[in-house]
């Protein structure tokens, strides 16, 4: 063969663009030193012919080009041959994806074996023979070949191509999109990338779709799993996946982010058992991994393998529990978790302790699950979070410190004692004039004598505010803040002795805590003098009294802090005594410079148990000792004095604020008195108030004064609303509404419609009823579904056949034996007996010896009275959500007129509120009323304002239970304000329609009655109460038993004046509703 | 007196309590008590159950100089009416109790009939106390009789003898009462109510109910304080759970049965929380108080 020149070549491809020219020109200077003349010959040709091929193939040609000094340099001959051979083929195809296949060929020719190199090319060539859109599928391939080929073998190519082929098969697309994403994917999975091919080819049978799905999610869902474990995960998802029914792609998901939330460790665990769960029912390992982050979250892992194995057991047995029980809705699966777990979860105790720290205090205590974020800036007790009458007390969500749940549950009685503490033993009482029993009164010697302009009292808007008796004790230090935290731990001193002493019975699990406590203290060498001089108090209220480091500069000052504290030890001191104690306490400390001392200084302290007594030390003798101990002192002191920082707090205190809780107090006095006369405190008042009580916070922290106002707004609501419920109308502000006087002064209403009617009002300030105050319109209760009704009994399906069958015991078994007729069916021998004996005396004998069986006739009527107020809306917490298992009827047709109804409420509610608890209580009741026969009436009521009262017949009294009944059942629902009076007295004139012998009025509802221009603060509160009450009082001058029965849990509050004798109760826990309201029927009228 | 193996029966006329009865005053209810005797005014004893009412009448009829006699009511009770004075007539009541049993019928004896006195007339005869224990559970028909006796009148009337008695003047009628009782069909009625000065009974204070407990139940006085004190804090579950606080009676049992070699935790629990209430959440709440007062 001869010579070819460039020139030559050039020459030939000088009608396609300079490009190609330059292309080879630059191919041509790399590989004239590899090949042979000869072979220069053919590899030019070669191009030419690829470039002569078709319109637009120079442009493949000017790849091949660009390609040759990799191939070259890469192939021997014949395969460089072979390689320029397919290449021209290809272009004869389709020159595009021949310029792909050159454009790929450079990494192609590095990596694979140059004998496989045509083998690539024919691939390509094959996929292009599929037909229409085959283009696409050729190039695509060729693209990403080099970045699959990075991390596959050339037969795991071949592999991944068969897999695409399958997929072809269906969709020219889909397969694209799969080579794609196979590249992107691939390379990143590393050494799963095998598992995850065979995977995917084990879907590719049946569930071909599910291919690309599963490659866009396998990245992210591997990352979630254990690196090690990733393989056998994947051919775990395979095994499952190869029962079909499996959403791929879902699973990988959702198990994966399952994973993740476990620790990295725990996933060979929990895979082992997936696995040999997978052999066992291979549907249940999607619910059983999704599981395993909650139940980890209560247990350990051995005890989840215990758990596993019951589940599994189940599952032996019985299919379909088994898959409830891994899906966590079997109860069974949530008793053994419960039996396992040694973790306390505050929610499964939080009544008990609601209770006990009721039965502690006496106030209502609400007890809170404190987040970790809060209880930074708050403490646990939130005292500013004081309720009507008690407080909150925050406990953590969860306990498990310790290895069992008896101490775990032990911890939290040790904190909720402790925090209770603070209320049962009057840390917020404090009083200047009353005296300590331990010390002598020195405090009200140290008060500045009030001169005529620094009175006690401040005017603030007009009106004299004095300060909290704490606030002056304060006011005494220059260093407040340093005199507060002596305060507090000298007071926690008090209560942690007075509560072991109180209660011998958890003086254990206390000691424990504080042990616990200890263990977390800062060390006291690391800290300047004077902070551990306070942090030494602290170390004495958790009763360490020995292996304390003191300086030994301050040694005498430290003995004498520990003789000063001493004496709280004692049931009899007071919080008084624990004021004495910081005044003496801060004479000491504030002596003490807050310098470094050097760690020779340091020497170790005991201080014994036994102790002399502390005889109270006249002023002489405690200036006498003051000054030795300064004298100690002066010795030394060049250590660099350091800013004082208060110490950290101990975990299970909390934080404790006396004086917001005396000012609190003030002001809820304040209010009461200020209430009575219609005057309310005004919010300017209260921030200077609070500024005042809150000093550490407002001082020391900078809190940033949006979060201010909040805590601002927050106390107003506190200290004003107590529990009024978030009415419509409850756009209440502190301040005096000028307005109001305005609204109300209208005069008399007049009916303009018809089922109008007007009531009057009692206003008790005048004592007097403002006449026809009210306007009342009665209206029937819209329709909604009656499967609203059987779907409720249904879902309370035991409930409901239990609370039947009380009711019919009512009933004594349908004949009741009278004694004493006229006549009967039997002789009665008493009155026989009595007959003979008057005979014989003289006297003229009964006649009545009868007995008979008589059907009794229960005469009873009752109206229920339900309260529809917006508040009735809020969500009652749900926290088993059995909700969706009841709701739904069983019955298809009766559950496509379910689903329509309440696609037609639009959104579809997944939490229960007050007002359906009221009407399944109601439902169940009426299903009872029923057979026993008595007269009863369902009325709602809501409104707006005196002249928009609306009365709700659900059921009227004559009405006998029908479907419409049913219908209006489902209609009830919260509307807007509460204004009782008039529907208890509308509901009065219906039951004086009645002739029956006992008569009942009672009324269900979940809070304080409030409306506009009955409820506002102040006056208008007092007015709706007087109000209710007088209309109460009337219906019991009628002849009808009135019964509250209210949710709201501030409800002692109002109701004990509300209704003072007659019958209420208080729901403490609203989800007792449907079971209550027909057992408090029974009572009522057995 | 007749002793037999097994019991000690009384004839009702016979049963005379010969030591004073343990009454601890709480308030200045001995006081008002004997005033009201004195001028004729009958009481009514209000209060929840094991409060000390019962008790407290007990203490007054013997402090007011009078001994004792109990009448558990018994229909054809043989005893004769004639002669002996009856102080004290403690009556319980239920819903069978008709006027009838209160106020006396005759009887047969051979042929012949004779009539004898019921409990309430042969306290209106001989000037006794006349204590009706739960009076609400009583059938209405004993307001009837109730009524003349407790205004100026002061009269039973006999309607089968066709007799009406004037009072002694040491006659005086003492009710008791729970408020507790939900019941609206047995509340008393204001008729009845207003013709009664009214002495409230509650909890006594600690320290008192401690003395109680101490005296009762033998119980030493720390155990007596624990258990005043377990009171205290289980009245506050009072409508929290609770329908009805703890009674004094319900300690005292606690204290006997630590006393006799109960453990402390066992016996409140069964004195107490088991005997309070059926509800396990409020059953839980008082033993964790109990656990805290108990070691
Ligand atoms: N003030 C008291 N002094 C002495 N003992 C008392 C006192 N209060 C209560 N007790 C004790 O309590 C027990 C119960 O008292 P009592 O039987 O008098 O109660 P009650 O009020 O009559 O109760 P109930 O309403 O159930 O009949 C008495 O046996 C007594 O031991
Ligand atoms: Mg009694």
């Amino acid at each position: 063969m001869q010579q070819v020149t460039l020139a030559e070549s050039e020459e030939k491809l000088q009608r396609y663009p300079k490009e190609l020219n330059e292309a080879l020109r630059e191919a041509w200077s790399a590989v004239s030193g590899t090949l042979s003349d000869e072979e220069m010959a053919a590899w030019v040709g070669w191009g030419v012919a690829i470039a002569q091929q078709a319109g637009r193939s120079w442009e493949a040609a000017r790849e091949y080009f660009r390609a040759s000094p990799a191939a070259v340099q890469a192939l021997p001959f014949v395969h460089l041959k072979q390689w320029g051979y397919w290449g021209n083929a290809l272009a004869e195809e389709s020159p595009a994806a021949s310029s792909a296949y050159f454009r790929a060929s450079p990494r192609i020719v590095g990596t694979l074996k140059p004998w496989d190199v045509p083998e690539w090319a024919q691939i390509g060539r094959r996929l292009y023979g599929r037909g229409r859109r085959s283009g696409v599928l050729t190039t695509r391939y060729f693209e990403v070949s080099g970045d699959l080929l990075s991390v596959l073998s050339f037969s795991e190519l071949q592999n991944l191509v068969g897999m695409m082929e399958a997929i072809a098969e269906r969709s020219v697309d889909e397969a694209a999109s799969f080579l794609s994403l196979s590249s992107e994917v691939l390379p990143t999975l590393r050494e799963d990338t095998r598992s995850c091919l065979s995977l995917i080819s084990s879907l590719l049978g049946r569930e071909w779709q599910q291919a690309t799905g599963c490659l866009q999610v396998v990245g992210e869902a591997l990352a979630r799993v254990e690196r090690v474990e990733r393989s056998r995960y994947l051919s775990l998802v395979g095994r499952v996946a190869e029962n079909g029914g499996v959403n791929v792609p879902a699973f990988l998901r959702d198990s994966s982010a399952a994973l993740g939330q476990l620790e990295g460790y725990i996933h060979v665990h929990v895979l082992n058992m997936a696995d040999s769960l997978s052999r066992v029912d291979h549907a249940v390992v999607l619910d059983y991994l999704k599981g395993v982050p909650q139940v980890m979250r209560r247990v350990s892992i051995n005890q989840l393998e215990t758990w596993y194995e019951t589940g599994v057991a189940i599952l032996k047995e019985n299919p379909e529990g088994g898959a409830a029980y891994f899906k966590g809705e079997s109860s069974r699966s949530e008793e053994v978790l419960e039996k396992l777990s040694t973790g306390v979860e505050l929610g499964r105790v939080k009544e008990v302790m609601r209770l006990y720290c009721r039965a502690l205090s006496a106030l209502d205590v609400e007890i809170a699950a404190h987040q970790a974020e809060e209880a930074q800036g708050k403490g646990w007790v939130a005292l500013e979070k004081m309720m009507a009458e008690g407080a909150t007390v925050y406990l953590p969500p969860v306990a498990e410190r310790f290895g069992n749940k008896d101490e775990n549950f032990d911890w939290y009685k040790v904190v909720a004692t402790h925090q209770v503490a603070h209320l049962e033993f009057q840390s917020f009482d404090f009083s200047f004039d009353r005296q300590a029993t331990q010390f002598s009164d020195m405090r009200s010697r140290l008060l500045p004598v009030p001169s005529e302009d620094d009175g006690e009292a401040e005017l603030v808007d007009g009106r004299a505010v004095g300060l909290a008796d704490i606030q002056r004790f304060f006011g005494l230090f220059v260093d407040g803040n340093l005199a507060r935290d002596i305060f507090t731990a000298v007071e926690d001193c008090r209560l942690d002795y007075r509560v072991k002493v109180e209660y011998p019975g958890i003086r254990q699990a206390y000691a424990g805590v504080q042990h616990l406590a200890l263990a977390e203290r800062p060390r006291l060498e690391e800290l300047p003098a004077r902070e551990a001089m306070v942090e030494l108090l602290i170390r004495f209220s958790l009763q360490q009294g020995r292996e304390l480091m003191v300086p030994e500069r301050y040694a005498g000052s430290a003995r004498a802090l520990w003789d000063i504290v001493r004496p709280l030890s004692s049931p009899h001191a007071l919080v008084e005594d624990s004021a004495e104690a910081t005044i003496r306490i801060y004479q000491i400390i504030s002596q003490v410079p807050n310098e470094e001392v050097p760690d020779e200084e340091w020497q170790q302290g005991d201080f014994p148990d036994e102790q002399t007594p502390w005889e109270s030390m006249s002023d002489e003798e405690w200036e006498q000792l003051l000054r030795e101990l300064m004298e100690a002192q002066q010795q030394s002191g060049e250590g660099e004095e350091q800013p004082y920082e208060s110490p950290p707090q101990v975990d299970y205190r909390g934080e404790f604020k006396p004086e917001l809780m005396q000012v609190i107090s003030m002001l809820r006095e304040s209010q009461r008195e200020r209430g009575a006369k219609g005057e309310t405190i005004s919010k300017g008042e209260m921030e200077r108030l609070l500024a005042e009580a809150n000093q550490p916070v407002t001082n020391n922290q900078g809190v940033d004064p949006q979060r201010r106002g909040m805590f601002v707004t927050d106390l107003v609501k506190e200290v004003g609303s107590r529990g009024t419920p978030q009415g419509a109308i409850q756009q209440t502000t502190m301040a005096y509404d000028p307005s109001y006087d305005e609204e109300e002064q209208g005069g008399p209403l007049e009916i303009k419609e018809p089922a109008s009617f007007l009531y009057d009002e009692w206003d008790y300030r005048m004592s007097d009823y403002r006449s026809r105050w009210c306007l009342l319109r009665e209206k029937d209760m819209s329709e909604g579904d009656s499967t609203y009704f059987t779907a409720t009994l249904d879902g309370y399906a035991a409930l409901a056949s239990q609370i039947r069958r009380q009711f019919e015991l009512m009933l004594p078994q349908g004949l009741q034996k009278v004694k004493r007729q006229q006549d009967g069916d039997e002789l009665e021998l008493d009155a026989v007996i009595e007959a003979m004996v008057d005979k014989r005396s003289g006297t003229s004998p009964s006649e009545k010896v009868y007995v008979r069986r008589n059907k009794v006739q229960r005469d009873v009527a009752v109206v229920f009275l339900m309260d529809m107020s917006a508040s009735t809306a809020e969500a009652i917490d749900e926290s088993r959500r059995l909700a969706d298992e009841w709701d739904a009827p069983d019955d298809p047709l009766e559950y496509m007129f379910w689903l329509r109804s309440r696609r037609g409420e639009g959104v579809r509610r997944s939490y229960k509120r007050i007002v359906d608890l009221e009407k399944e209580s109601l439902v169940l009741l009426i299903h009872a009323l029923e057979t026993i026969g008595d007269t009863y009436g369902i009325y709602g009521f809501s409104g707006y304002g005196r002249e928009n009262v609306d009365f709700f017949v659900i059921k009227d009294v004559q009405e006998a239970l029908s479907d419409r009944v049913k219908r209006r059942i489902d209609k009830v629902s919260p509307l807007q304000a509460t204004r009782m009076g008039p529907a208890i007295r509308h509901a009065v004139t219906k039951l004086d329609q009645l002739e029956a012998r006992t008569k009942f009025l009672i009324l269900i509802s979940d809070g304080r009655p409030q409306d506009r221009g009955y409820s506002r603060e102040g006056v208008e509160k007092e007015y709706a109460i007087h109000d209710t009450r007088v209309a109460l009082l009337e219906t019991r001058r009628r002849g009808i038993t009135p019964f509250c029965l209210t949710v709201d849990k501030e409800g002692h509050d109002y109701l004990r004046s509300m209704c003072q004798d007659m019958g209420y109760e208080v729901l403490a826990d609203i989800h007792s509703l449907p079971r209550r309201l027909p057992a408090l029927y029974r009572s009522l009228t057995v | 007196m007749a002793e037999t193996d097994t019991y000690t029966s009384y004839r009702t006329e016979e049963y005379v309590v010969k030591e004073e009865p343990f009454y601890l005053p709480v308030g200045d209810e001995v006081e008002l008590f004997e005033v009201a005797y004195s001028q004729q005014m009958p009481v009514l004893l209000k209060g929840p159950t094991g409060t000390g009412k019962t008790r407290f009448v007990e203490y007054m009829s013997y402090r007011l100089g009078r001994p004792i006699t109990k009448v558990t009511r018994s229909r054809r009770d043989g005893g004769q009416s004639k002669g002996s004075s009856v102080p004290l007539m403690t009556i319980a009541c239920h819903e069978d109790l008709t006027a009838s049993d209160l106020v006396g019928r005759y009887l047969l004896e051979g042929d012949e009939t004779r009539w004898m006195d019921g409990p309430l007339a042969r306290a209106v005869k001989v000037g006794a106390i006349c204590y009706l224990d739960e009076v609400v559970e009583a059938r209405k028909d004993t307001t009837v009789l109730i009524h003349p006796l407790t205004d100026h009148r002061r009269l039973l009337p006999i309607d089968k003898r066709g007799e009406i008695i004037e009072a002694h003047a040491g006659f005086l009628m003492v009710l008791s009462y729970n408020p507790g009782y939900q019941s609206a069909l047995k509340d008393l009625k204001h008729s009845t109510r207003q013709r009664f000065m009214a002495m409230e009974f509650n909890a006594p204070p600690p320290e008192l109910e401690a003395q109680i407990i101490e005296h009762e139940s033998g119980a030493s006085a720390s155990v007596s304080l624990a258990l005043a004190k377990l009171g205290e804090k289980v009245r506050n579950l009072k409508d929290h759970g609770l329908q009805e606080g703890v009674g004094t009676r319900l300690l005292i049992y606690a204290g006997k049965l630590i006393n006799n070699g109960i453990a402390p935790r066992r016996a409140c629990q069964v004195a107490v929380t088991w005997a309070l209430t059926d509800d396990q959440q409020v059953q839980r709440s008082i033993d964790e108080v109990i656990n805290s007062i108990f070691e």
